[in-house]
């Protein structure tokens, strides 16, 4: 959805859909026709309110004997009143008996009605769920038109503003909030991810104790009355994930204040031990910063990096025009793709940064820094003195950025040099505030936590959304030091490695259905808005502290609103509603006002000894921490760099695989201070040798059907002491892993046997791709200057020739919809993917398919690896269906179930489809995915909720592929249509385009020559991939054009200029 | 050298023992068979009441093979293709090979009894019935491939051209539309043609077939076939137009076929060369299967004074002539990847024989070409028994194989390399083409069993006392 039909949206339903949200959601769903029955509702509601444990009981009873069909309808689901009195409504006799205290009669009785009506229902052939029309339709539902909230993702290391695409009441897209000044619509994978979690079918249901169903009451009952015993809260312990809500955090300090002595510890696996485990203090603003500089900072792919929407988008508007080109520098450990999108990237050991930082800072006149004495190479040295020589000459227009998991002295060189450059108010912004309103330092926290659990003092620990079993430091011993608590509950959307040990397990409200707030990355405060009530009926934070303060009823919503408070300005009834319509408070942006003139206080670690072998340990680009291993579009994903599918493993250099005498896929066993733990191994090109990066957040023993198994658990080896990078030692052992790798790898195809094309230290598919099958094609800014045409010129790079047809060409009178993916600015973050899942109801097709290469993604991120494999450069080309005009799979589909479009769509007609897969080995794009097995959930009742209700769910046996979202055209036509216009530019917006962090990617209407696309497709650096078919691809590229510094442009990458 | 070393020419001796005295012809089946032999010897191998053990030995093996096939289907119509191996970007795999292996071995069978009898080649008698029952069966066990190769196969229907209410057409742009009507043309075609063939000969069935059943069926099947010279010249202008009709289609069915890959934009499949090519090789390969079957077969059955050594000499200068070309094919496929310039094709064809999969090509390589090509120039390994039945098997391998490199190796590594895959076939793959052979062997037993294998009226006239010559005619009349 575009930012101005948003808003049009947004105009007519906003506010009263603001406050219909407040009630619809806080209160159930108004729209049923027995809450609009005044009678019914009188008559009822004290029966349901003043018994409610009966009324609990006989739901069980209800569940039980309904048998699989666990839910029928939104209503059912949310076990509302409103629906407990249609159903009474409806059977008026049963209803007295199950409102009563359920006897053996009338248990029989009832059991003996539905094995009756069971057998009723077999003899007939009308669908068994019961349709509820709407006798009184709610007044702002029109169906089939989606309404849109804003709210927010918290995250960890800041929140990401959201725009939640809702059809009948039910979240089915999110996006990022195009109306925020911080990620101006974009989101990342996770955000995107997070509402499969929002479905997932093994979130739990229930309040346990020692695995007995319970109810919250209870819980909350016990948990009261310990603190009011205990007087002033001694004994009682949080254990919370990285708390960054300002709501959460003024209760927090509202329990402290009425109890004292009760402890919180904050902890996630993450953050804990970085410089950021006390929020994020300095902002970087790329847009004046003509030179970067990235020590060991993954800012380019992934939303783990604090600003990682707003620094993408910075980065890649300089990327656009090759006449504002930056120029970014990398010294990284793990090849990511932020360094292999870099002009000049250095692959350093992970314990060599501080050191090489030192120097760094050393070089650009940093007072009082010491560097530790290392033998640099001439290479590194010529690297540093090249990269001092630009940072001074571009002083006050450059930035460094420090690597979050790195020793935190990085962190303070990188502000120390940002600081004597004077980049410091400029590009880099200091402000006293931090996105966590409650810092602490979370290793010391919870190593005192585990000091006080062993030493007995603990009689209540609440664990709010963390999973320490899991996660905690090795060394901290944590599960065994958990059996010495009392009484241990447990708050998660799943019963985890914690929940299946803790006492109590309380299910947690996904942030879809409840109500929070929290910082952005700028310091906006975002509301978190719910869209849906709790699925299973799931509790927050919010509600735990909140037991223990006055109002113990108060819901969060109360909360927040109370917080907003203070922020918002004016009338606050009018303000909260502007702030629910725009998703933030205005006015909480944080100030730059934080000095930059700290004093260099932690010491400059020296490099660990070069022969030593050094494990970095890092979250999953993916799955992050583990609290996503059991979403399986995050699991599938492939990841940046190595596009590796549902596992981890040891990543390490080409050179150090075979100084260990290892192949590819084998399986090592690596060892840190004598903890073991077995994993595959994979090459990554460009990774430092004798280093090995594990990544976390795998080997889930309780994650759930998808998640659980995948993997290994790199927490195993991890420590408290080196929580991001350690000594340790590999080894081989028997045996093959089985890893998933989404694309071929450059490792089955080197070598220099007779005949070999390419040379041997080469990947050969990227010799292929950039030489003279001309599927990449870039140049250096110098090469731009001299001939912008490089992109089209050269025999094997032709553009399309209208003429050489067989048939005669079909002319678009209306739209032509076409595609511009802007190869500059894309850097593999995979959002894209992600959205393109969310949007399309794409199948996850597990493990097993992915590595014989089913995977079913509509769009791909390719990836060449370009010159010598140790210091490569990559190319990240997003692929989909390029919608040729002259398209090889409709020609050859033999019922005709491929076509096109007269608006130049290649349409896809699933039902048609028999299956014959010739359109696909006719795809020279190879992007379309086929239906091998039946990969669609058709069962699962919680996934049917997530579907995108415009797109049809594919089944076995049938082709499927990228559609240019056809829905979201459809739509726009439509609109358009009623207001007799054409569709504005900007009007239709794919899911690729939306989620892009980048704006890689733009989408229009090609004939109309003002519209953003025709201008991009139109470039002289826009070229078409594989023209020489004469496919004539609807989709264009615009050629890269590099920024590299003279001084070093024969290292780390030779650039071979483009063939012609 | 001196001349007491001198010895007359083997060959002359060798040429005149296969030249027949009666006629002056060269001999065709082995001398002293009379018009009561070869009735005797091909009907009593169906009507005895015994039958041999091998059979039952042989037959089991096949249904049990057959059997497994049923397994394997059912076990795909209820999972999916995703049982076997394809997948992007090999997605076609064995299901499409084997379905090229067994037309392309069907074409021998056409080729012997539509366009010999159109060159008036009187050895063809000998093989023709078993070769064209070859064909049917091989095209049975090749048509079953489309229909199960597709995704939803209860849907396979949708590729004919009928009426529906659904209003929807075929895309009659999609070589796989041009496959349905050459195949099921070729189907239909070569069953009449082997029908028609086989009436006169249930003529004699009925007649000496001692059983009622036996002679209730045979007596149905042969039409009322009295022998008068009213039903000869009508079955003599059936068969000529028949094979009239069969004779394009020997040509045009593989050709179609080759249209699959050749109008698909791959590399290795976009090529002029494959008609032809394609033709050669089916013929080749349907050769060596008609040597596979009538060497045991004739061991069997003691046939060997009907299907003599120079039937199965003729095949291997059959099977020279058509390697030929296909050595052709290749070569100019690998000529075509250089001399065109093309970066896709000098790419594929590297990739083909250098590529992780090159080891196919090789054994491609060496099974139709440097082996067969090599020997059998030999008449002495052309009559070599044992021999023509190895190469039989060699060659059968290797246009297997050929149909893998074509499908698998141009597809695996195509334009885009982010794409590039692999294929490594599954249990099921195996099953399936296992299964056909099983299901094609069972066939064939039960058609050696219960139908005339040799043509008795055709051997019949070939006999010298059948043959009037113009001249002897003059003769006569004088």
């Amino acid at each position: 959805m575009s930012g101005q039909k948003m808003k049009e949206n947004k105009n007519t339903t906003g506010a009263e859909a603001a406050a219909g949200a407040e009630a619809a959601v806080l209160k159930g769903h108004d729209f049923s026709r027995a809450a609009n029955d005044p009678k019914s509702m009188g008559a009822l509601a004290p029966a349901g309110s003043s018994s409610p444990m009966t009324l609990a009981a006989v739901r069980e009873e209800l569940k039980a004997v309904k048998g699989k069909k666990y839910w029928r309808s939104i209503d059912e689901l949310a076990n509302t009143e409103e629906f407990q009195a249609a159903v009474e409504k409806e059977f008026p006799s049963a209803a007295q008996e199950w409102v009563d205290p359920v006897t053996r009669r009338g248990f029989m009785k009832l059991m003996g009605a539905s094995m009756a009506l069971a057998g009723l229902a077999g003899c007939t052939k009308q669908p068994d769920e019961p349709i509820y029309p709407y006798v009184k339709a709610p007044e702002d539902l029109i169906l089939g038109k989606p309404m849109y909230f804003a709210t927010a993702h918290p995250f960890t290391t800041g929140a990401v503003p959201l725009l939640a695409k809702s059809d009948q009441f039910r979240p089915i897209k999110i996006d990022g909030n195009p109306e925020h000044p911080y990620n101006q619509g974009s989101s990342d994978p996770f955000t995107q991810g997070t509402l499969l979690d929002l479905y997932d079918p093994d979130r739990s249901k229930h309040v346990t104790f020692r695995g007995e169903d319970r109810e919250w009451a209870e819980f909350a009952q016990e948990l009261r009355l310990k603190a009011a015993a205990s007087k002033d809260g001694t004994g009682t312990y949080f254990l919370s994930s990285t708390i960054t809500s300002p709501t959460l955090a003024r209760q927090w300090k509202a329990v402290q204040a009425a109890y004292p002595k009760a402890t919180l510890v904050q902890y996630d696996p993450a953050v804990a031990g970085t410089a950021l485990e006390g929020g994020v203090s300095t902002q970087y603003s790329l847009a004046d910063a003509d030179v970067i500089v990235s020590l060991d900072a993954d800012f380019l792919s992934g939303a783990g990096f604090p600003g990682f929407h707003a620094l993408v988008r910075e980065y890649a508007d300089r990327r656009k025009n090759p006449e504002k080109l930056n120029r970014l520098y990398s010294i990284e450990s793990t090849p990511t793709t932020t360094g292999l999108k870099a002009e000049h990237r250095l692959g350093l050991r992970a314990s060599e940064i501080p050191a090489f930082a030192a120097e760094l800072a050393k070089a650009v006149g940093v007072a009082g820094v010491v560097a530790p004495a290392y033998a640099w190479t001439d290479e590194q040295k010529k690297f540093l003195a090249a990269l001092a020589k630009d940072l001074k000459a571009h002083a006050g227009k450059s930035v460094i950025i420090p690597g979050i998991y790195q020793d935190p002295s990085v962190a303070e060189l990188a502000l120390a040099i940002n600081a004597a450059l004077g980049n410091v108010g400029k590009t880099a912004l200091v402000s006293g505030e931090t996105t966590s309103p409650v810092p602490s330092d979370q290793l010391a926290g919870i190593k005192s936590l585990v000091a006080d659990l062993n030493a007995g003092k603990v009689d209540w620990l609440v664990i709010l959304n963390a999973n320490p079993t899991y996660s905690a430091p090795a060394d901290l011993e944590f599960a065994a030091a958990f059996e010495k608590a009392k009484t241990v509950a447990h708050l998660g959307s799943h019963v985890d490695e914690t929940g299946q040990i803790a006492h109590w397990h309380i299910p947690s409200a996904h942030f879809l259905e409840s109500w929070s707030d929290a910082r952005a990355y700028d310091g906006t405060v975002s509301i978190v808005q719910p869209l849906i009530d709790p699925l299973y009926g799931g509790k927050t934070a919010h509600d735990v502290f909140q037991t223990l303060l006055n109002e113990p009823g108060l819901s969060a919503y109360e909360a927040v609103r109370e917080t907003a408070k203070s922020t918002i300005k004016g009338d606050f009834e009018t303000g909260w509603r502007k702030v629910l319509h725009a998703g933030w408070i205005d006015g909480t942006a944080f100030a730059a006002t934080g000095s930059a003139a700290k004093a260099l206080s932690a010491k400059v670690p020296a490099p660990a000894p070069k022969d030593a072998l050094e494990i970095i340990f890092r979250p999953d680009p993916t799955i992050y921490d583990g609290r996503w291993a059991n979403v399986g579009w995050l699991q599938e994903l492939p990841k940046p760099v190595t596009n590796l599918s549902w596992d981890n493993a040891a990543l390490v250099s080409g050179a150090t695989l075979t100084k260990l005498g290892l192949e590819e896929d084998d399986i090592v066993e690596l060892t840190v201070q004598g903890r073991k733990v077995n994993a595959p191994v994979i090459v990554v090109p460009g990774h430092p040798d004798n280093s090995v990066t594990v990544h976390l957040g795998y080997g889930r023993e309780f994650a759930g059907r998808v998640g659980s198994g995948a993997g290994f658990n790199a927490f195993l080896i991890r420590t408290a002491a080196s929580p991001f990078y350690a000594t340790g030692s590999i080894k081989k052992i028997e045996g093959k892993w089985g890893v998933a790798v989404t694309k071929s790898h450059f490792q089955d195809h080197r070598g220099a046997r007779f005949g070999q094309q390419g040379t041997g230290n080469n990947s050969l598919e990227a010799d292929e791709a950039i030489n003279e099958r001309g599927i990449i094609r870039y140049a250096t800014l110098d090469e731009y200057k001299k001939n912008p045409g490089f992109a089209n010129e050269g025999e094997n790079h032709p553009s399309t020739d209208k003429s050489v047809t067989l048939f005669p060409n079909w002319e678009y009178n209306e739209n032509a919809w076409g595609m511009s993916i802007d190869m500059n600015s894309c850097t593999g973050c995979n959002a894209c993917i992600v959205s393109c899942y969310a949007e399309n109801n794409i199948a996850v097709v597990g493990k097993q398919q992915v590595r014989i290469g089913r995977n079913m993604q509509w769009l791909r991120i390719d990836t060449y690896f370009e010159g010598d494999l140790a210091a490569p450069r990559a190319h990240f080309q997003p692929m989909a269906c390029q919608h040729c005009e002259n398209a090889p799979c409709e020609q050859v589909c033999p019922v005709g179930a491929t076509v096109h479009t007269p608006e130049g769509l290649n349409a896809m007609i699933y039902n048609r489809c028999v299956g014959t897969r010739y359109c696909s080995n006719n795809c020279p794009y190879k992007v379309r995915r086929y239906n091998f097995l039946l990969y669609s959930d058709f069962e699962t009742e919680s996934l049917k909720l997530m579907r995108n209700p415009d797109v049809s769910v594919r089944s076995r046996g049938v082709m499927e592929k990228c559609s240019y979202c056809v829905q979201r055209i459809s739509a726009a036509k439509i609109d358009a249509d009623k207001e007799n216009r054409p569709v504005r530019d900007g009007e239709v917006v794919t899911a690729c385009q939306q989620a892009c962090p980048a704006s890689a990617i733009s989408f229009g209407n090609l004939n109309d020559k003002q519209s953003h696309v025709a201008k991009l497709q139109s470039d002289e650096r826009s070229y078409q991939v594989l023209a020489d078919q004469n496919t004539r691809p609807r989709t264009k590229y615009v050629a890269a054009v590099l920024n590299p510094n003279s001084e070093l442009q024969d290292t780390p990458v030779e650039h071979s200029p483009v063939k012609g | 050298m001196p001349t007491s070393d001198l010895k007359p020419n083997p060959d002359e001796t060798e040429l005149a023992r296969r030249i027949d005295p009666a006629t002056g012809e060269f001999r065709v089946i082995a001398p002293g068979q009379t018009f009561r032999s070869v009735t005797e010897k091909i009907a009593r191998i169906v009507l005895t009441p015994e039958t041999p053990l091998g059979w039952f030995a042989l037959f089991g093996v096949g249904g049990a093979v057959a059997t497994m096939l049923l397994v394997a289907l059912t076990w795909l119509f209820l999972k999916g293709v995703g049982i076997w191996a394809i997948t992007q970007p090999v997605a076609w795999g064995f299901a499409i090979i084997n379905f090229v292996w067994w037309i392309g071995i069907g074409h021998a069978g056409t080729l012997i009894s539509a366009i010999l009898l159109l060159f008036k080649q009187g050895w063809r008698n000998s093989i023709n019935r078993f070769a064209e029952a070859m064909t049917i069966f091989a095209v049975v066990c090749a048509g079953m491939f489309p229909l199960i190769h597709v995704g939803r196969p209860w849907l396979a229907y949708w590729m004919l051209p009928l009426p529906f209410t659904m209003n929807v057409w075929p895309q009659f742009r999609s070589p796989l539309m041009w496959d349905v009507f050459a195949v099921s043309t070729y189907a239909t075609i070569s069953v009449v043609f082997w029908y028609i063939g086989m009436v006169p000969d249930f003529g004699t069935m009925r007649d000496r077939a001692h059983s009622k059943a036996a002679q209730y069926i045979y007596g149905l099947v042969s039409l009322g076939w009295r022998g008068s010279v009213r039903h000869w010249m009508r079955y003599e202008t059936a068969s000529l137009l028949l094979a009239g009709l069969a004779t394009p289609l020997v040509l045009s069915v593989h050709t179609v076929i080759s249209f699959d890959f050749a109008v698909a934009v791959l590399p290795g499949w976009h090529t002029t060369i494959f008609p032809p090519y394609f033709v050669a090789g089916a013929i080749y390969s349907g050769f060596a299967m008609v040597l596979t079957l009538a060497i045991p077969l004739r061991k069997f059955y003691h046939l060997e004074g009907l299907v003599t050594e120079r039937h199965i000499d003729n095949m291997g200068k059959v099977m020279l002539a058509t390697g030929l070309i296909v050595a052709y094919g290749y070569g100019m496929e690998v000529f075509m990847a250089w001399y065109s310039a093309s970066h896709w094709e000098a790419f594929m064809m590297w990739n083909r024989m250098f590529g992780p999969m090159g080891w196919s090509y090789w054994v491609l390589i060496f099974c139709n070409i440097a082996f067969p090509l090599t020997t059998l120039w030999s008449r002495r390994l052309r009559t070599n028994i044992a021999f023509m039945f190895l190469i039989s098997l060699i060659v059968n391998t290797g246009m297997w194989f050929e149909r893998f490199v074509i499908v698998v190796t141009s597809l695996y590594r195509d334009f885009l390399p982010s794409s590039w895959g692999t294929y490594r076939a599954t249990k099921w793959d195996y099953m399936v083409y296992a299964g056909t052979i099983g299901l094609f062997t069972a066939l064939f037993l039960l058609f050696v069993r219960f139908l005339p294998m040799i043509p008795m009226s055709e051997i019949r006239m070939m006999l010298p006392g059948a043959k009037i010559t113009p001249k002897k005619a003059a003769e006569a009349a004088d």
